[in-house]
């Protein structure tokens, strides 16, 4: 089968065991590949209820059809199981050479079943599945496991790891892989650290089956440069993604105090020219020639990659407005395995609760000691604060109540993305209908709603437009696997991505084929939260309260008095639910399902929660 | 009049100014003044006036903050 190597490698860590499983043409086609292989064997596979911490959860790396294959930004794998902070389907992905290395052993989904006995690195080569002690770096942080991995098998192999966070099953920690790639910030590092799994180390040898590997190999090498070519004219990578933040102070975008404010004076301090004149070094992942990871020198002298997601929330978030303290921050969630926006979010959060006097302590905004002692307590269960934040903000919140969870940053449990959303409805949407909580890789709409609708609109075309990028962003790339940079920030065309699938696998595919495939995945997802929430309703895709809260306004600046209302919000939720065919709770109707071959899926779902 | 220009992303690098206050005359455009920066007319831009989008043939006024910014994506 071109394409796709045509198999799942399943590992159980409990009875040490692996077999090797086809797949057929009819499910690649159906679900590509990445998200929609996830979304689809999770769902077969898991039972709903289960505790996403225990040995029944299912640890996935999947990989899609131009995984791996040199071609601009190919270098990306997609981790994914029932998520430890909101109790859905949860995934992220992250540049490794495991979407290289995995697809040469032979294999396109690693499923990773029960729990090892004892810390366990697996090592996969071709045919061969070894379960090695890691013993050694039990306890250690990423950085140093990394280096561990590295002095066994040199630099080529691929990885992924955790660190300590997930070791403690602090809910959001994260997959760790390379030396500055992250991924799975719905906690699909401590569904590794439940299983007692540090690491998976990956070498293939073997050529990825392909249609026209001749002709993809040029097309793919001269694609990458003229990414290149076309990074180096527009200068994006000059600044990478901190290039919004200045943007996102002009517009009150910004999360400024647990996103109280929405602007700041001083945020000018860590903005994307202050991060490239402090530039030391540049990072990129696997297959890439726009390398968009910019270190720095942090407080302690170590060097730690910033992007726009941890400057900002673990910056003006903070009220800390100095690169070297955030690149502190950052490189202890880095080396911790703790998600940096999550964990901007949580220390925000904590700060806030006691500035409200909602929560016990003494930390303030702007003490970057106090966060970073904070932090370690975390990721360490240290304490009984730092336990409970490990849990993520929603869970803290119920936990201090005194209103405290209406300004928990989060959306299903998971915290919200950098995007200060108290007067942008349609980004608020998008946040609230991303299919695993508040995330901004399904979509992002900011500049449109400025520049081609109007703020103040809760109209139809923002509905509309979300669901145009969730197809595209959650769709296409998470499926094909690939990152979505050249297209979204350097303008690469989409129609190159059905050129490099019909290349790898013979299939002539428009990008309508795509998006029939991303409804469908998407679709698939929402039944997953259906059997395990069956009375949730639309309120559970509403964004957190404080952002409707008339008393949090602005009081200077473009949104001065502004807030979002919740009737317009609930109008402009419907608008999306009507468009994608789900009825009034958020959930797919049955036309839908049939008209996305989803039947069988909706029968099963029924079983645990009804459809209309 | 008096006005102040914020540049965004790589426009600090192409033009050589992150933010800087002008004088321009009191007839001046928000496309007027995206030329008199020297902002290549083919790059796709967003153009802030106070923190609103603002139209190309908009006029300015005294006191005005002009941001020009690539059109991001938000990552
Ligand atoms: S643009 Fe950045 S995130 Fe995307 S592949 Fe390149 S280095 Fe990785």
């Amino acid at each position: 089968m071109n394409g796709w190597t045509g198999q799942f490698l399943r590992v159980n860590l409990t009875t040490k065991t692996y077999k090797k499983e086809p797949f057929s043409e009819e499910f690649a086609r159906k679900w590509i590949g990445g998200r929609g292989f996830a979304a689809k064997i999770l769902f077969d596979e898991l039972a709903p209820g289960i505790d996403p911490l225990g040995p029944d959860n299912k640890f996935i790396v999947a990989l899609g059809p131009i995984a791996g294959i040199p071609a601009p930004n190919t270098g990306k794998a997609v981790v994914a199981g029932k998520s430890p902070s909101t109790g859905g389907y949860g995934d992220g992905n992250l540049g490794t050479r495991v979407a290289e290395q995995l697809r040469k052993a032979g294999y396109d989904v690693l499923i990773v079943e029960g729990r090892a006995a004892a810390p366990t690195m697996l090592y996969i080569e071709d045919d061969k599945v070894e379960f090695l002690p890691a013993e050694a770096v039990w306890g250690k942080g990423t950085y140093e496991t990394n280096d561990w991995i590295y002095a066994k098998y040199g630099k080529g192999v691929g990885v992924l790891n955790i660190g300590q966070a997930g070791e403690n099953l602090i809910r959001y920690a994260v997959v760790r892989s390379l030396e500055g790639r992250a991924g799975g910030r719905t906690g699909m590092g401590a569904v590794m650290g439940s299983k007692l799994l540090k690491a998976v180390v990956v070498k293939g040898t073997r050529p990825i089956p392909q249609a026209d590997p001749a002709g993809m190999k040029k097309v793919g090498y001269d694609d990458l440069r003229e990414v290149n070519r076309i990074d180096k004219k527009t200068g994006w990578s000059i600044q990478s993604t901190n290039g919004v933040l200045a943007w996102c102070n002009e517009v009150a975008a910004l999360p400024v105090r647990n996103f109280r404010k929405t602007h700041h004076p001083d945020a000018w301090k860590c903005d994307g020219e202050r991060l490239n004149n402090a530039r030391i070094a540049t990072y990129g992942c696997p297959n890439c020639t726009m390398r968009c990871g910019i270190t720095i020198r942090d407080e302690e002298g170590r060097e730690s990659e910033l992007d726009y997601e941890n400057v900002g929330l673990l910056g003006p978030n903070l009220e800390i407005f100095d690169l070297p303290p955030i690149g502190s921050l950052n490189y202890m969630c880095d080396d911790y395995g703790v998600d940096t926006m999550s964990g901007g979010c949580v220390l925000s959060f904590y700060a806030d609760a006691v500035d409200h006097g909602a929560a016990p302590g003494d930390l303030r905004f702007g003490d970057s000691a106090g966060f970073k002692k904070l932090l370690t307590s975390i990721a360490l269960r240290q304490g009984e604060i730092g336990d409970l934040l490990a849990e993520g903000s929603l869970r803290a919140a119920r936990k201090f109540g005194h209103g405290s969870v209406d300004y928990a940053m989060q959306v299903k449990g998971l915290e919200v993305a950098a995007y200060n959303c108290k007067f942008i409805p349609g980004m608020a949407l998008a946040f609230g209908v991303s299919p695993i909580g508040a995330h901004h890789k399904e979509s992002w709409v900011i500049t449109f709603e400025l520049k081609q609708s109007v703020r103040e609109s809760y109209g139809p075309e923002k509905a509309k437009k979300v669901i145009e990028l969730q197809r595209i962003r959650g769709g296409l790339f998470e499926s094909i696997v690939a990152c979505r940079f050249p297209w979204i920030e350097n303008g690469w065309s989409l129609e190159n991505y059905p050129k490099y699938f019909k290349l790898v696998s013979g299939l002539d595919w428009t990008l309508d084929d795509f998006w029939t495939v991303a409804d469908r995945v998407y679709a698939m997802i929402k039944l997953f939260w259906l059997r395990e929430y069956p009375g949730a309703d639309r309120k559970q895709d509403y964004p957190p309260a404080v952002w409707f809260d008339p008393t949090n306004v602005d009081t200077e600046g473009p949104i001065a008095g502004k807030h979002l209302e919740y009737d317009k919000y609930d109008v402009l939720l419907q608008h999306y639910y009507d468009l994608r065919g789900y009825d009034r709770r958020g959930i797919p109707t049955r036309a839908t399902l049939e008209r996305l071959g989803l039947a069988e899926e909706g029968r099963a779902a029924e079983r645990f929660g009804s459809l209309t | 009049m008096k006005i102040t220009v914020k540049l965004i992303g790589p426009f600090v690098q192409l033009l050589g100014f992150g933010e800087k206050e002008m004088d321009v005359p009191a007839d001046t455009t928000v496309e007027g003044l995206v030329a008199l920066v020297g902002v290549d007319r083919s790059r796709p831009r967003i153009v802030t006036r106070n923190g609103r989008a603002a139209a190309p043939g908009e006029g300015l006024a005294a006191g005005d903050r002009i941001a020009i910014s690539p059109i991001y994506s938000g990552g």
